[in-house]
C-alpha cells in the first residue's frame, strides 16, 4: 500500500509539473497573443512589443480554412513590419457562442467574419465600412451587395464572399424516368411523381426544414410564389396568401411521400450526401454542391428553381466583415485597414473564394473566379439576380427561428394560415 | 440427486451469466464497431447505396491523414496537460475538504455540503459568459491553464463527496493514536490516512480525468488559438461548413479514448475496491 | 476541560482552513459566474448580449408565457426520471453480474468504461449516424442479416427521436452507475450472505434484504449527482435533433441554448436556466433533508 500512495504522490507530482510547465510553454510562446485581449482593452496603448495588435475572428468554411489563415497571417506580418495580427477560426456550429460570449464581456474583436450584422449594429457595436475600408477596396464590391448590410442609410458591413442556390439534378436519373428538368411547380410535382414510380428506391426531391436551415425553404417557396419576407416597403408580410399557399405546397410534397424522410431533421448536408450517393433525384443546393458532386462521380445539371409565379429567383446568401468600435487609435485604424487590403487583394482574394466553393464579393474577383473556372460564369450571374434574407431588419432573428417553427409544426400536421398569423402578429406587434 | 441438481442449475447459471455479459459487451461495443469501420471507409463508401458492414477497402490512410490534417499530437498533448492538471488541483483542494468534512465537526458542516451540490446545478453552457469574465479578469482566457481550474472547480463537488465517504469508512483510531505520538493533522493525514485511503484516492482521480479530459463547452468559448486547444475541441476541424468528413472524425475520437482506457486498464483493480470505501459508510 | 483561549479559537478556525482552498476554487469559478446568471435573469440583454439594466420580473414572465415552455419542461422531466431511473437499474444489474467471478472479468469491465471515456459530442454523432435512415448502421446491419429487406425509418414521429435520444442518454450513463455500485458491492462482507444462506434465504431476498440496503448509500450520492448532470446535459440532443421538430424534443437546456445564441434573448435564457435550477434546488433539498440528515448521525 505504501508503495502505491508513494508512486501515487509521485505521479500527481509529475501531473502537476506537467500542468505548470505545459501552461507555461503556450503562455510564453504565445506571449503576444496574450496580450491581444489587453491591448483591445486599452486601446491606446499598443502591445508591450511595440506592435499594433489587430484581432478577428473568421469563419471557418471548410478543412482548408484554418491553414489558409495561418498562412495569410504570416505573410501578412512579414509584409507589415509593426502590426500584429491574430486570427480565430471558429467553426459555424459554434461562432454565434463564442462572439456573444467576448461581446458580452467588452472583448469584442476588431474584425470579424460572420453573415449577420444588425444586432451588433442597433448596439452601437460597429463602424461604418468607409472609416475603415480604403477607398481602393470599398470601390471593389458589388453594389447590389454593399446594399445588402445598409442600416439608416450608412453601409456597416462588407461582404466576404456570397453564395447562390439553384436546383441540381441528377441527369441519369431523371432520364431513367422520362421527365424532362421541371421549371415549374405542377412540372415538379409530376416530375416527383414519375420518378417515385420508376425509381421506388429513389427521394424524387429533397427538402431542408430544420434549425439549421430551415429559412432557406421558406424563402425557395414563398418567393417562387410571389410572396416572401417583406415586401417592397421593406414591412413584413409573413402571413400573405403566397406564403401559405407556398408552405402548404411544400408540406404538400412531404406529405406525399414524394420527398426525404425526415426534413425536419435531414439537414441540407444530409441531403447533399444522398444526392452524391445518387439516391436523390432533385434538390436545391449552394454552387458549392459542384464540387462534391463531381467528385463523387454523379452525372448533375442546375437549373433555375422551379416556381409557380412565372419568375425565378435564386436564394443569395452572403457573409460579411464588419468592424467593432473598442476605441481604436489611429494607429491601430490603420492596421485593420492595412488588413482589410491586404484580404481583397485580388490575387489572394479570389485564391480563396475559388478554395473555399463560393462566390466572389468582388467584380476583379468575379473576374479572375470566371477565368479559372467557367462554371462559375453562370453562378455569378444567377448571384447578380438573386434575393437576400431582409438580415438588415432588427426583427430577422425571431423571423428566422419563427419560420422554421412554423414549417415544423405544420409538418405536424398544424394548419399553416394559423401559424403563420401568429408569427406575423408576434413579429409585427 | 440432489448435489447432481445443484451443479447442473450452477452449470446454467453460468451459461447464461456468460450468455448476458457477452451480449452486454457486444451491445457496448457496437458503436465503437461502427466507428472503426466508418473510420476505415472512403467517404463516397460510406454514403453507398448498397452499404457493407465492413469496409470493402480498408483505408487505413485515413487513421494516418489525420496527423497531417490537423495538429493532432498537439491537441492530445494539451488534452493530457489539461486533465492532469485539472486532477492535480482538484485533488489538492478536495483532499483537505473532504478530510475536513469527515474528521472534524464544525458549524455550517451541512450547509456547505449542500453548497457543494448547488454549485452543481447550471449546466456550463449557461455558465460560459461568467466564466469567460472571470478568467479576462484574471488574464486567464486563452490559456490551458485557465482550462485547468475551470475543470478543477467543476469537480470539486464529485472529488469531496467521494472521498468524504471514503475517509469517514476509515476509523480514526490510528490518526488519533498518532497524534497522541506526536504528530501533527497534517503529518497524521499524509502518513497514516493516505496510504490507507489510496484506492478512494485512484477512484477519484480516474473520475476528474475522464471528465475534464471530455470537456468540451468551456474550451470552446475560451481557446482561440489552435494549438492550444484540447482534442475535444481540435477535430471539430473535421465537422465543416459544406460537409461533415466521418471518416476521419471518427479516426481522431477512436485516438482520443485510447489514452483514457489505458489509463483505466492500469488502474481498475483500485478503481473498484476505491469506490467501495465510499461507499460502506454513509 | 480547560483550556487555553488562543488555542480554543485556531481549533474552532481549523476546519475552515481545510476548506479554504476548495470553497475559494469554486467560489471563483463557479459562484460569481453564477452571479451573472443571476444578474443577466433580471436585465434587459441586447441581442448582441449587452446588459442594459435592471427589469425586475421580464424575462421570467416572457418565458413562462412562451408557448413552449410547457412542453420543454415536461419533456425535460420525462428525459432526466426516463435516463436516470433506468440508467440506475440497468446499472445496476450490470454490477450484478459483473460482481460474480468469471473468466474475461476484467475486460468486460474495460469494455463497460468505454462509453464513458468517450466525448458525448462523439458518442451522440455515432447513434445519430447508425440511426439514420438513408445510410445508418443499423440498418445495413440488418439488411445483411437478413431480418429485414428494405431501410427501416427508425425515427418516424418526435417521440421516436426522443426514445432514442433517452436511450443514447442511458447508454452513456449505464457505466458511471455500474462502477458506483460495483464499489458497494465488492464492499458487502461473504458473511452476512453465508449466515443468510444457512437461514434458507432465496436469492431475492439476499438481494433485498442485505445487498440492496448496504449498497444504497453509495447509490444516492451518485443518483443525486446523476440527477443534476442529466437534468442539464446538453450534447446528446443538441447533436441528435437540436430539439427539431418544433421543439417536441428539446430539454430546458438545449430551448435555452436556442432562445440566448439564435435568438438573441439571453436575458430570457438566463432566466429559464434560474427556473431549472430552482426546479433541481426543490428536488435536491429533498434529498438531502431526507438522506443527508440521516447520513450524518
Amino acid at each position: 500500500m505504501k508503495k502505491i500512495i508513494a508512486m501515487l504522490l509521485v505521479l500527481s507530482m509529475a501531473l502537476a509539473l506537467a500542468a505548470c510547465g505545459g501552461s507555461a510553454a503556450p503562455a510564453a510562446t504565445e506571449a503576444p497573443k496574450a496580450d491581444a485581449p489587453a491591448a483591445t482593452s486599452a486601446p491606446a496603448a499598443p502591445a508591450a512589443d511595440g506592435k499594433v495588435t489587430v484581432t478577428m475572428i473568421a469563419a471557418q468554411y471548410g478543412p482548408k480554412t484554418g491553414d489558409w489563415w495561418v498562412d495569410f497571417e504570416q505573410k501578412f506580418e512579414a509584409a507589415n513590419d509593426g502590426i500584429d495580427l491574430v486570427v480565430d477560426c471558429v467553426s459555424w456550429n459554434d461562432i454565434y457562442t463564442v462572439v456573444n460570449t467576448r461581446i458580452a464581456n467588452g472583448q469584442a474583436p476588431d474584425l470579424l467574419n460572420i453573415d449577420v450584422f444588425a444586432d451588433y449594429q442597433a448596439d452601437g457595436l460597429l463602424l461604418p465600412a468607409e472609416d475603415w475600408c480604403s477607398a481602393e477596396t470599398y470601390a471593389k464590391f458589388y453594389q447590389a451587395f454593399l446594399d445588402q448590410s445598409v442600416v439608416d442609410g450608412v453601409v456597416w458591413a462588407v461582404p466576404d464572399l456570397a453564395s447562390a442556390r439553384a436546383m441540381y439534378y441528377n441527369k441519369d436519373i431523371l432520364a431513367e424516368a422520362g421527365v424532362e428538368v421541371p421549371t415549374t411547380w405542377e412540372e415538379l410535382t409530376a416530375a416527383c411523381k414519375t420518378i417515385k414510380e420508376k425509381c421506388p428506391d429513389i427521394y424524387p426531391w429533397g427538402i431542408d426544414m430544420t434549425t439549421d436551415e430551415g429559412q432557406a425553404a421558406f424563402a425557395y417557396y414563398t418567393w417562387g410564389n410571389g410572396g416572401g419576407f417583406v415586401d417592397d416597403n421593406g414591412e413584413w408580410i409573413l402571413n400573405c396568401a403566397e406564403n401559405v399557399a407556398a408552405v402548404e405546397y411544400a408540406v404538400g410534397l412531404v406529405k406525399d411521400g414524394l420527398t426525404n424522410s425526415d426534413p425536419a431533421n435531414n439537414t441540407r448536408y444530409d441531403l447533399q450526401d444522398l444526392f452524391c450517393a445518387g439516391k436523390l433525384a432533385m434538390m436545391i443546393a449552394p454552387n458549392a454542391l459542384s464540387a462534391q458532386a463531381g467528385e463523387a462521380g454523379v452525372n448533375y445539371g442546375f437549373a433555375a428553381i422551379p416556381n409557380n409565379s412565372g419568375t425565378s429567383v435564386s436564394a443569395g446568401v452572403m457573409d460579411r466583415i464588419m468592424c467593432f468600435d473598442n476605441g481604436q487609435s489611429a494607429e491601430q485604424m490603420a492596421a485593420i485597414t492595412a488588413v482589410v487590403d491586404a484580404f481583397y487583394d485580388d490575387e489572394p482574394y479570389s485564391e480563396w473564394v475559388l478554395m473555399e466553393g463560393f462566390l466572389p464579393a468582388t467584380s476583379a474577383g468575379g473576374e479572375a473566379c470566371a477565368a479559372a473556372d467557367p462554371a462559375m460564369g453562370a453562378w455569378i450571374d444567377i448571384v447578380g439576380s438573386a434575393k437576400f434574407y431582409p438580415t438588415a431588419k432588427a426583427e430577422w432573428a425571431d423571423v428566422k427561428q419563427g419560420v422554421i417553427d412554423v414549417e415544423q409544426q405544420a409538418l405536424l400536421g398544424e394548419d399553416v394560415q394559423t401559424l403563420l398569423d401568429n408569427l406575423q402578429a408576434e413579429i409585427a406587434g | 440427486m440432489d448435489s447432481r441438481y445443484i451443479n447442473w442449475k450452477k452449470a446454467i447459471l453460468r451459461v447464461l451469466l456468460y450468455f448476458v455479459v457477452i451480449n452486454v459487451c457486444l451491445v457496448i461495443l457496437y458503436p465503437y464497431f461502427v466507428m472503426v469501420c466508418t473510420a476505415l471507409k472512403s467517404r463516397s463508401e460510406i454514403f453507398a447505396m448498397e452499404g457493407t458492414i465492413l469496409p470493402i477497402k480498408a483505408m487505413w490512410s485515413n487513421f494516418v491523414d489525420i496527423w497531417y490534417r490537423a495538429p493532432m499530437a498537439k491537441y492530445m498533448l494539451n488534452s493530457i496537460i489539461i486533465a492532469s492538471g485539472s486532477t492535480a488541483i482538484a485533488m489538492v483542494c478536495g483532499i483537505p475538504a473532504a478530510y475536513a468534512l469527515a474528521r472534524m465537526k464544525f458549524k455550517g458542516q451541512t450547509a456547505f455540503l449542500g453548497f457543494i451540490i448547488v454549485s452543481q446545478m447550471f449546466a456550463p453552457v449557461v455558465l460560459l459568459i461568467g466564466i469567460y469574465k472571470v478568467m479576462q479578469i484574471m488574464s486567464l482566457t486563452n490559456s490551458l491553464l485557465g482550462l485547468i481550474f475551470i475543470n478543477a472547480a467543476f469537480n470539486q463537488a464529485f472529488t469531496i463527496w467521494l472521498l468524504r465517504g471514503t475517509f469517514m469508512s476509515i476509523s480514526a483510531e490510528m490518526e488519533q493514536a498518532a497524534t497522541i505520538d506526536g504528530c501533527n493533522r497534517v503529518q497524521a493525514m499524509f502518513k497514516i490516512l493516505l496510504p490507507v485511503a489510496a484506492p478512494g484516492i485512484v477512484t477519484t482521480l480516474i473520475f476528474i480525468f475522464i471528465n475534464a479530459w471530455n470537456e468540451f463547452t468551456v474550451a470552446l468559448c475560451l481557446i482561440s488559438t489552435d494549438t492550444i486547444k484540447p482534442l475535444t475541441v481540435g477535430i471539430n476541424i473535421f465537422n465543416g461548413y459544406n460537409m461533415i468528413e466521418w471518416q476521419y472524425l471518427f479516426a481522431a475520437s477512436i485516438f482520443a479514448i485510447i489514452p483514457v482506457v489505458i489509463l483505466f486498464m492500469s488502474i481498475e483493480k483500485n478503481l473498484t475496491s476505491g469506490l467501495t470505501a465510499g461507499g460502506v459508510k454513509g | 476541560m480547560k483550556q487555553h483561549k488562543p488555542y480554543n479559537l485556531l481549533n474552532k478556525a481549523e476546519p475552515y482552513l481545510w476548506i479554504l482552498p476548495s470553497v475559494i476554487l469554486m467560489a471563483i469559478f463557479i459562484i460569481v459566474p453564477i452571479g451573472f446568471v443571476f444578474r443577466m435573469a433580471f436585465s434587459q440583454v441586447t441581442k448582441a448580449g449587452l446588459v442594459k439594466g435592471f427589469c425586475g420580473f421580464a424575462n421570467f414572465s416572457k418565458v413562462l408565457q412562451g408557448a413552449k415552455f410547457g412542453m420543454v419542461l415536461k419533456n425535460t422531466i420525462i428525459w432526466t426520471i426516463l435516463v436516470v431511473v433506468l440508467s440506475t437499474v440497468l446499472g445496476f444489474i450490470l454490477a450484478l453480474l459483473l460482481n460474480n467471478e468469471f473468466k474475461g472479468r476484467k475486460i468486460a469491465r474495460a469494455i463497460v468504461v468505454f462509453p464513458w471515456a468517450t466525448t458525448l459530442v462523439i458518442q451522440a454523432s455515432v447513434w445519430k449516424f447508425i440511426i439514420n435512415t438513408d445510410y445508418g448502421a443499423l440498418n445495413t446491419l440488418l439488411k445483411s442479416l437478413g431480418i429485414i429487406q428494405q431501410n427501416v425509418n427508425w425515427t418516424p414521429t418526435p417521440e421516436a427521436f426522443f426514445g432514442w435520444e433517452i436511450a443514447c442518454g442511458i447508454f452513456v450513463t449505464i457505466p458511471f452507475v455500474c462502477f458506483t455500485a460495483l464499489s458497494g458491492l465488492q464492499s458487502i462482507d461473504a458473511s452476512y450472505y453465508e449466515a443468510a444462506t444457512v437461514d434458507g434465504a432465496s436469492y431475492f431476498q439476499k438481494l433485498w434484504n442485505i445487498t440492496l440496503p448496504l449498497v444504497k448509500p453509495s447509490l444516492t450520492v451518485a443518483t443525486v449527482l446523476n440527477i443534476i448532470y442529466v437534468f442539464n446535459s446538453f450534447p446528446i440532443v443538441w447533436t441528435i435533433t437540436k430539439g427539431d421538430p418544433a421543439s417536441r424534443t428539446d430539454t430546458l437546456v438545449t430551448y435555452l441554448y436556442k432562445l440566448a445564441f439564435y435568438n438573441g434573448k439571453q436575458g430570457e435564457a438566463a432566466a429559464v436556466s434560474v427556473i431549472g435550477f430552482l426546479i433541481l434546488l426543490v428536488c435536491a433539498s429533498v434529498y438531502m433533508v431526507s438522506t443527508l440528515k440521516k447520513g450524518d448521525e
